[in-house]
């Protein structure tokens, strides 16, 4: 059931997009923007009835410090696709660092729980995913769209998305299972969102509270903060022209 | 001929580019944020006065630090060309109290937290600069803001805060504009809806 949901999710986003491809520029903003909207009422929903409550459960049961030690877990879990995606960026001492980060921290971090790799051995943590990769290569980022249950993407970031979750350790120490698999990565990746939306969840609601149109706001950060990792001492994307006569 | 031509429009541009930059005050305009942001953290924050007082600290500091008449234009995007002059007036009378009230509101969450300054970027419009922040988070990576500042004379103004590359300016702007057209192009809808944001 979920393995479906997961192929609907990216499917109808696929489908969404091809569509758009086909049609001429002014109908494929309209286009895109109605289903966007669309895509933004069901996650508001079901961020509203679902997420949101788990997120707060959650939040009630932890304190910060045992919610600093699953986020810790969580993040050590990915190490992995950040060794790959170094590598395949042509970086393989940060593909070294991030493999004897997830070592250090697996084992002396107790699965985790503790960054023993920055504190002890200075290996900052250096994120990066197949989405970095694709940037590296050359690949545009396409149109923004929503993607069902995650938010905010484009085409690179949700081809960057399904490649990370097929590197990530849970799906393929698992995955020779069907029943085992189903159980422990659906479960990792429910309590990976819980997680996450419990750790944005204030900065969310505050937002939203003084928004006249959350999804607008939302795209434009999404799109600003995405613009912005290109960024070098020539180029800033924030440095826009903002003059006193300005009309448009 | 051609490279004469070409090193006369390099020069022009390089001269243009010169000209923004020259008239700004690198050092007065970090200054100027550092003095805004230590008596905010230390006078407001910091400091054991009722939530009253605290608040019309606030709205003093905040409205004497920023240029929210320029932001306002600016966020009403091409609307602000068509606005009639009570539309204008009512927008940015209702746009500084909005974000008064809501940065009062948030200015709590940098209590026990402070400001690290890391040099300033010139910016390609005019008599402005980039004043660059990290903040210190309690987990993870600190967070980086950013002060836009315009020069005018002597005095200086924030017209923008970047906070990990978004530009709440552009925001307001992006998202302004969409309600307008998604409402008629109403301006009126807009005020009206910013308002009820204000109880």
């Amino acid at each position: 059931m979920l393995n479906k949901l997961r192929l609907f999710t990216y499917l109808s986003a696929i489908t969404m997009l091809s569509a758009c491809a086909t049609s001429k520029t002014s109908d494929n903003d309209s286009t895109l923007e109605t289903y966007n909207r669309a895509v933004y009422n069901f996650n508001t929903q079901f961020n509203k009835y679902i997420l949101k409550p788990a997120a707060q459960g959650y939040r009630k049961i932890t304190n910060t410090y045992t919610r600093e030690r699953v986020n810790n877990a969580l993040a050590n879990i990915k190490e992995p696709i950040s060794a790959v995606n170094h590598l395949l960026q042509g970086e393989p001492v940060d593909s070294g660092k991030s493999i004897a980060r997830f070592a250090l921290n697996t084992t002396l971090g107790l699965a985790g729980t503790y960054d023993v790799a920055e504190n002890g051995w200075n290996l900052e943590k250096n994120k990066t995913g197949f989405d970095d990769t694709l940037a590296t290569w050359g690949v545009p980022d396409g149109p923004f769209f929503m993607l069902p249950f995650v938010g905010p993407s484009t085409p690179r970031a949700a081809t960057g998305l399904l490649a990370d979750s097929a590197v990530n350790p849970v799906y393929w120490t698992t995955i020779h299972d069907a029943n085992v698999h189903d159980k422990i990565y659906y479960s990792y990746v429910a309590v990976n969102g819980i997680a996450l939306y419990e750790s944005k969840m204030d900065i969310l609601d505050d937002l939203e509270r003084n928004s006249v149109d959350f999804y607008s706001t939302m795209k434009s950060a999404y799109l600003q903060n995405r613009k912005g990792k290109s960024d070098d001492s020539d180029s800033i994307s924030y440095d826009f022209e903002m003059e006193e006569d300005e009309e448009d | 001929m051609k490279k004469s031509i070409l090193v006369a429009l390099f020069a022009a541009l390089c001269f243009n580019i010169n000209l923004a930059h020259a008239d700004i005050n690198a050092a007065g305009a970090e200054d100027f944020v550092k003095k805004m942001t230590d008596e905010g953290i230390e006078d407001i924050i910091n400091t054991n006065v009722s939530k009253a007082e605290k608040q019309s600290r606030f709205k003093k500091l905040f409205n004497d630090a920023l240029d929210l008449d320029f932001i306002g234009k600016y966020v009403l995007g091409r609307y602000w060309k068509t606005a009639t002059p009570e539309q204008r007036s009512d927008f940015i009378n209702t746009y500084r109290e909005l974000n008064t009230k809501v940065w009062s509101e948030r200015f709590d969450e940098f209590k026990g937290r402070s400001f690290q300054f890391k040099g300033t970027t010139p910016s390609n419009s005019s008599g402005q600069i980039f004043v660059n922040t990290i903040v210190p988070m309690e987990q993870g990576e600190p967070a980086t803001v950013v002060w836009r500042v315009k020069q005018d004379g002597d005095n200086f103004k924030i017209v923008d805060i970047i906070i990990e590359k978004v530009s709440l300016t552009m925001a307001n702007r992006n998202e302004y504009t969409a309600f307008i057209k998604n409402n008629g192009n109403s301006i009126d809808a807009l005020i009206a809806n910013l308002k009820t944001k204000l109880k």
